[in-house]
């Protein structure tokens, strides 16, 4: 463990000399927290008509159905939260595009800058390597996650009718940004780093990790058309799902870890 | 202290080791000579634990180092690869205290002033690796070889595309290492730095072609010879030595002789016979090829016994 610590820091040391690998990441997590607002609010004020006017009252009455704290709420403030509850699963994205470069470029970056050798001399575990690994895109990846989950509380707080953002410290919106954003994170991360163990170059390891953003972006897409709905028992199954993902990973990532391989055929 | 016997590693079908045996003694340093593809790195590899041999053993102390053993060994092993590997945007202090936390070492602080102290690196300690000269990383690279204090110091062309002064620096350090007992082996094509440092050396083309002292391997391969220079007649007294049944070589102001102590061609029963023949001698000079002829010859041998 404490081998995990000190390569732990030396990639969180390493990455704050490098501050620039996170802009993509800040501009996705900036487009990802504008967008639900400009639907429920930009758009309406636009063009000057509520959001109960335009016929989505059903949205409102499932607010009041599903969620108490919702009650309180008017039809319009009532359409708001349902709006900025289904954009979580886009924020969720955000830490994902973080730390993707990061994890990607985890185990090539270190063959590439010739760091790798030495690193391997010492007596470092394969387990202990990929676990670090993993944790220096998986931090900042949080850290991204909970600064744009208080953004996106804080604007709405601000921006949208009086109410709604407590509608969002729900059980189920919670959960989705608590449980399911960090085992998604981890998992697509994890994905990276095991791509990076194995791929040739940084942008084939982060091509497949952002298949994990494929069900998400899905997830999404499916919840906005109405045809799926994150109730509590599919938050659930998505999270053991995510969990016994994330377990195969690191066992994956561990065996497909080749120290030899990458030593002596990686150019 | 290290030994490894009938060493092989393959590569697919490509030998890269093959039965390679040596032992390497506390307090001695042997260097590793071969042409580019000789199975050089490779070889420090295995015995650094980076890859496992297909055949043969290697121990450390009398220890196996094998696979399920590899991670503790290494930590008494030293490994300088060809590049210095340093993480650039990192200090010279946090890269060696991530190197002390990773080699499990009690207080890797202390251990790190320790180092910088000892490398003369204590002004540099705070600058990022980026801003170093060559020298400077591959004196910060040693440090970190050097760290955890190991009993075997493996070095992979330890100078190579280091400047003169620089280069000097580095062959200093690696006799310091002789100095505190460590078992040291330094692969390099500078055979100058060789004949500096090494007590022994081995020649390896995949195969370990030869090891000994340098000067035994001279003696091996040209045995000794003197250069007698002589003030005229050279082709004459050449001619009379010769049929004497002296070896002579004629050069351009003098004669080159093999010599043999033991029988009637010493050096003084030489110069004797050649005073009696009437010859003015010169000078008389102990004639020693370089460690490039013996290497050159060495690798010359090997390839055509291979053909």
């Amino acid at each position: 463990m404490s081998r995990v610590r000190a390569l732990l820091a030396k990639d969180l040391a390493d990455l704050r000399q490098n501050p620039g690998v996170f802009v993509p990441a800040v501009l996705t997590s900036c487009i990802a927290l504008a967008l639900p607002f400009i639907v429920a609010i930009v758009v309406p004020a636009v063009f000057g008509e509520g959001l109960a006017d335009s016929g989505d009252l059903d949205l409102a009455r499932e607010m009041y159905r599903t969620r108490p704290a919702a009650r309180a709420l008017d039809a319009d403030g009532a359409i708001q939260a349902w709006v900025f509850e289904r954009f979580l699963v886009l924020l969720a994205l955000s830490p994902v595009a973080a730390s993707m470069s990061v994890a990607a470029y985890s185990v090539i970056g270190e063959k590439q800058a010739r760091t790798l050798e030495p690193l391997l001399a010492t007596p470092i575990t394969t387990v202990e390597l990929v676990a670090a690994k993993v944790l220096a895109s998986f931090v900042p990846a949080l850290t991204l996650a909970a600064a744009v989950f208080g953004c996106y509380l804080a604007g709405i707080q601000v921006f949208a009718r009086p109410g709604v953002a407590r509608t969002l410290l729900a059980p189920q919106p919670l959960a989705v940004m608590l449980l399911l954003t960090p085992l998604a994170s981890l998992a697509s991360l994890q994905l990276a780093v095991c791509a990076s163990a194995r791929a040739n170059d940084a942008r084939s390891a982060q091509q497949i990790g952002s298949l994990i953003v494929l069900p998400l972006g899905g997830l999404l897409v499916l919840q906005l058309m109405g045809a799926f709905e994150l109730t509590a028992m599919t938050l659930m199954a998505m999270a053991i799902g995510l969990a016994a993902l994330n377990a195969a990973l690191m066992w994956i990532s561990v065996v497909v870890f080749d120290r030899e391989s990458i030593l002596t055929r990686w150019k | 202290m290290l030994s490894a016997t009938r060493l092989g590693r393959r590569f697919g079908n490509r030998v890269a080791v093959d039965d390679l045996s040596l032992e390497i003694a506390r307090g001695e340093i042997v260097a590793l000579l071969g042409p580019n593809g000789a199975g050089k790195t490779t070889t420090l590899r295995l015995l650094s634990g980076l890859i496992a041999p297909s055949s043969g053993t290697i121990r450390i102390d009398g220890h196996p180092l094998d696979a399920r053993r590899a991670a503790g060994m290494r930590s008494r092993v030293g490994f300088l690869p060809e590049a210095p590997g340093l993480w650039e945007r990192l200090t010279v202090r946090q890269n060696l205290v991530t190197y002390a936390r990773l080699y499990g070492l009690r207080s890797p602080s202390s251990a790190v002033d320790a180092s910088l102290a000892l490398f003369d690196l204590r002004d540099r300690a705070g600058d990022s690796c980026v801003q170093l000269s060559k020298g400077l990383k591959q004196r910060v690279a040693l440090a970190r070889t050097l760290l955890h204090d190991p009993e075997v110091v493996l070095l992979d062309e330890p100078t190579s595309g280091l400047d003169p002064e620089s280069a000097r620096e580095v062959r200093r350090l690696v006799v310091r290492l002789r100095d505190e007992r460590r078992a040291v082996l330094i692969s390099t094509h500078n055979l100058d730095e060789v004949e500096r440092v090494a007590d022994r050396v081995a020649v390896l083309e995949k195969r370990l072609i030869a090891i000994d002292t340098p000067e035994a391997l001279r003696s091996r391969l040209f045995g000794r010879r003197v250069r007698i220079e002589l003030r005229a007649d050279l082709a004459r007294y050449a001619a009379a030595l010769q049929a004497q049944g002296a070896e002579v070589r004629v050069l351009e102001h003098g004669m080159s002789i093999a010599v043999d102590d033991a029988a009637a061609m010493s050096a003084s029963a030489l110069v004797k016979m050649l005073v009696s023949l009437g010859a003015e001698v010169e000078a008389v000079v102990p004639e020693e090829p370089s460690l490039e002829e013996v290497y050159l010859s060495l690798l010359r041998d090997q390839r055509s016994d291979t053909a």
